[in-house]
C-alpha cells in the first residue's frame, strides 16, 4: 500500500518535472508575469502567496491555541460547551472551499468593505484553517501525560502556567504538524480566493490590494490561457516545492524546540 | 506563550483598519478601476489594463473573474465599476446597465482528430445534444458511443448555444459538463469519441499548438462550408464591458480606450476577432 502511494506520488512528480523543469529559470522568480502569464514569470505572485498566507496564520493561529486550549484544558471533555464547539469545528471542517469563498467575498469583501484585497483573502483562508488547526492542537494538548499536569499540580502550578509552560511546550510538535496541515491546505487553495484576493498579477503595493496566489495562477494559465501550459507546469513545480519546504522546515524546527525544551526543563 | 501575546495587538491593529479599503464607492478621486466578470473576457481584459496604465500613471486597473453572470452583479451592486459580459445584454439587463462591446468570439464545434465525421447539420447537432443520437455511426463515423460535453449553467458559451439550436438546458442529455473552454478542448483532445463546443479563440490556438482536435462545420442547405475554410461562425457572440447608467469618467474613459483600434494587437493575440474600426 505504501508502495503504492511511493509509486504514486513520485508519478505525480515526475510528470510535473517533465513539463515543467524548462520553464523553471531566475526569470520565474524575478519578473512580474507578461502576456496574460504566457512569458515572463511569478515574482509578484509569490509576493501576494506570501502575504495570503501571512495574514491567515497570524490571524488563525491565536485564536486556534487559545480555542483549542479552551476545549482541551478548561471545558470538560463530555460538557455541552466543548461538544457544542467540537461538532461545529467538524462541520466547518468539512465545508467546501469554495462556500468559504462565497462567504468570505460576501462578509470580508462587501460588508466590511475590505473589497478584493489580500487581506480579505487572508481572513477567509484564515477561517477555513481553523477548524483543522484547532482540532490538532487539541488532539496535542489532550496527548500530553496526565502525570505532567499531576506534577505541576503538585508543585503548586497555576493552571495559566502549566499551560503556557508546560502543556504547550510538550505539544509543540503536535501544534506544528496542524500549522503545517493549515498552511498546506491553504496554500494549495483556489476556490477560496477567487472571490476574495482576486486576480490582479501586479505586485501588490499593500495588504488592501488585490494579488493572485499561486494556485489561482496556476489554475488561470491552464484553464483560460490559451498556450499559458508551460508556465502553469513551472508554477505548480514551484508550488510544490514551497510546500516541501515547508513541511521540511516546520518537521526541523519542530525537532529544535522539542530539543530545547527537554534541555530547559 | 509570549509570542501569542505579540499578536493580540497587530490584531487590534487589524480590526481598527478593516475599513480603510478602497471600495468603488470612495468618494475621492478614482485612481483604481475594479473590473469583474467574465472568465474568457479576463485574461484580454487585463493586458488592456496593463496598456492603460502605461498611458495612465497612477491609474490602476484590477481585473477579477467569476464569469458573466458575476461581472453583470457586481457592477449593480457596485462592487465593481465595470462587468466583463461574454454576450450581448439582455433586455431587462439593459434597463438599468449599459453595454459596449470591444471584441467578438466565435463557438465552434470541435471532435477529437481522429473523428472520419466532416461536417454535421443543425439538425444533427441537436440530434447529437439531446439523446437523439447516440453513436457516430448515422453520421458516417465510428460505431462508438457519442460523449457529450456540454458547457455549465450561467456559462455565456451555453446560452449562445441553446439559443442558436432552440434547445434548453433541461432537454440536453450531456455525459459531461465543463466549465472553461480550455478544459472542453483538453476534454475533448484525450476522448476520440467526444463533441464539445468552445470558444473559436481558443480552438484556434489548440490548433496551431497540434492538439488533437479538429473543428466541425456546421453545414446549411444554402451555404456548404468551403474546403479547408470553415464558414464564418453564426455562432459568435460580443464580448462586452457594462456599467451602470452613470459611471465614472475613468471607467468612461477605459472602457472607449479598450473599443478602440489602439488595442486591435492584444485582441489578436488572445484570439478574438477585433470590432471593425
Amino acid at each position: 500500500m505504501a508502495l503504492v502511494l511511493l509509486v504514486f506520488f513520485a508519478g505525480l512528480l515526475g510528470h510535473l518535472l517533465w513539463h515543467g523543469a524548462a520553464g523553471l529559470s531566475w526569470e520565474l522568480f524575478t519578473a512580474p508575469p507578461r502576456h496574460a502569464g504566457r512569458d515572463g514569470g511569478i515574482a509578484p505572485i509569490l509576493v501576494s502567496t506570501g502575504l495570503i498566507l501571512g495574514v491567515c496564520m497570524v490571524t488563525a493561529l491565536p485564536f486556534g491555541l487559545g480555542t483549542a486550549v479552551l476545549l482541551a484544558e478548561v471545558t470538560q471533555r463530555r460538557s455541552w460547551t466543548g461538544e457544542f464547539v467540537r461538532r461545529s469545528l467538524d462541520t466547518l471542517a468539512g465545508v467546501p472551499s469554495i462556500v468559504f469563498g462565497l462567504f468570505g467575498n460576501a462578509f470580508f469583501c462587501v460588508t466590511l468593505g475590505l473589497g478584493f484585497s489580500i487581506m480579505s483573502g487572508g481572513l477567509t483562508l484564515a477561517c477555513m484553517v481553523l477548524p483543522i488547526l484547532i482540532r490538532t492542537a487539541e488532539e496535542g494538548l489532550r496527548a500530553v501525560p496526565r502525570e505532567y499536569r499531576l506534577a505541576a499540580a503538585a508543585l503548586g502550578f497555576s493552571h495559566a502556567s502549566t499551560v503556557c509552560q508546560l502543556l504547550l511546550p510538550a505539544a509543540v510538535p503536535a501544534l506544528l504538524a496542524g500549522f503545517i496541515l493549515g498552511l498546506g491546505r491553504a496554500m494549495a487553495e483556489t476556490a477560496a480566493l477567487i472571490f476574495t484576493s482576486g486576480y490582479v498579477d501586479r505586485m501588490p503595493a499593500s495588504l488592501w490590494d488585490s494579488g493572485r496566489a499561486l494556485s489561482i495562477h496556476i489554475y488561470d494559465l491552464s484553464m483560460h490561457v490559451p498556450g499559458g501550459d508551460g508556465r502553469a507546469y513551472a508554477s505548480a513545480l514551484v508550488l510544490i516545492g514551497l510546500l516541501l519546504v515547508i513541511n521540511a522546515g516546520a518537521m526541523w524546527a519542530g525537532r529544535r524546540l522539542t530539543a530545547q525544551w527537554i534541555l530547559v526543563a | 506563550m509570549n509570542a501569542g501575546r505579540a499578536w493580540i495587538p497587530l490584531l487590534l491593529v487589524l480590526a481598527a483598519t478593516a475599513g480603510c479599503g478602497d471600495s468603488p464607492d470612495a468618494r475621492q478621486p478614482l485612481t483604481k478601476l475594479s473590473i469583474t466578470g467574465s472568465s474568457t473576457m479576463a485574461p484580454l481584459i487585463a493586458a488592456i489594463g496593463k496598456r492603460f496604465e502605461r498611458r495612465h500613471p497612477g491609474v490602476r486597473i484590477d481585473v477579477q473573474t467569476g464569469g458573466s453572470s458575476r461581472g453583470v452583479a457586481d457592477t449593480r451592486s457596485g462592487l465593481a465599476h465595470i462587468g466583463m459580459v461574454s454576450r450581448a445584454l439582455r433586455a431587462l439587463e439593459q434597463r438599468d446597465l449599459v453595454g459596449t462591446p470591444v471584441a467578438r468570439d466565435g463557438i465552434g464545434l470541435i471532435v477529437h482528430n481522429t473523428n472520419p465525421v466532416g461536417a454535421l447539420t443543425p439538425r444533427q447537432v441537436v440530434a447529437l445534444y439531446t439523446g437523439g443520437m447516440t453513436t457516430w455511426r448515422p453520421v458516417s463515423g465510428k460505431d462508438a458511443s457519442v460523449v457529450v460535453v456540454n458547457k455549465a449553467e450561467g456559462r455565456a458559451t451555453l446560452e449562445l448555444f441553446l439559443k442558436y439550436f432552440h434547445l434548453t438546458n433541461a432537454e440536453i442529455r450531456a455525459d459531461v459538463i465543463i466549465g472553461d473552454n480550455e478544459q472542453g478542448i483538453k476534454f475533448v483532445a484525450g476522448n476520440p469519441h467526444a463533441i464539445g463546443y468552445v470558444s473559436n479563440g481558443a480552438a484556434e490556438y489548440a490548433l496551431r499548438h497540434e492538439v488533437p482536435i479538429k473543428r466541425l462545420p456546421l453545414t446549411t442547405a444554402s451555404a456548404p462550408p468551403a474546403a479547408g475554410h470553415p464558414a464564418p461562425s453564426p455562432l459568435a457572440r460580443p464580448l462586452t464591458l457594462v456599467t451602470t447608467r452613470r459611471p465614472p469618467a475613468l471607467a468612461q474613459a477605459f472602457i472607449a480606450f479598450a473599443a478602440s483600434s489602439h488595442v486591435h494587437d492584444l485582441v489578436a493575440a488572445h484570439y478574438f476577432v477585433p470590432l471593425a474600426a
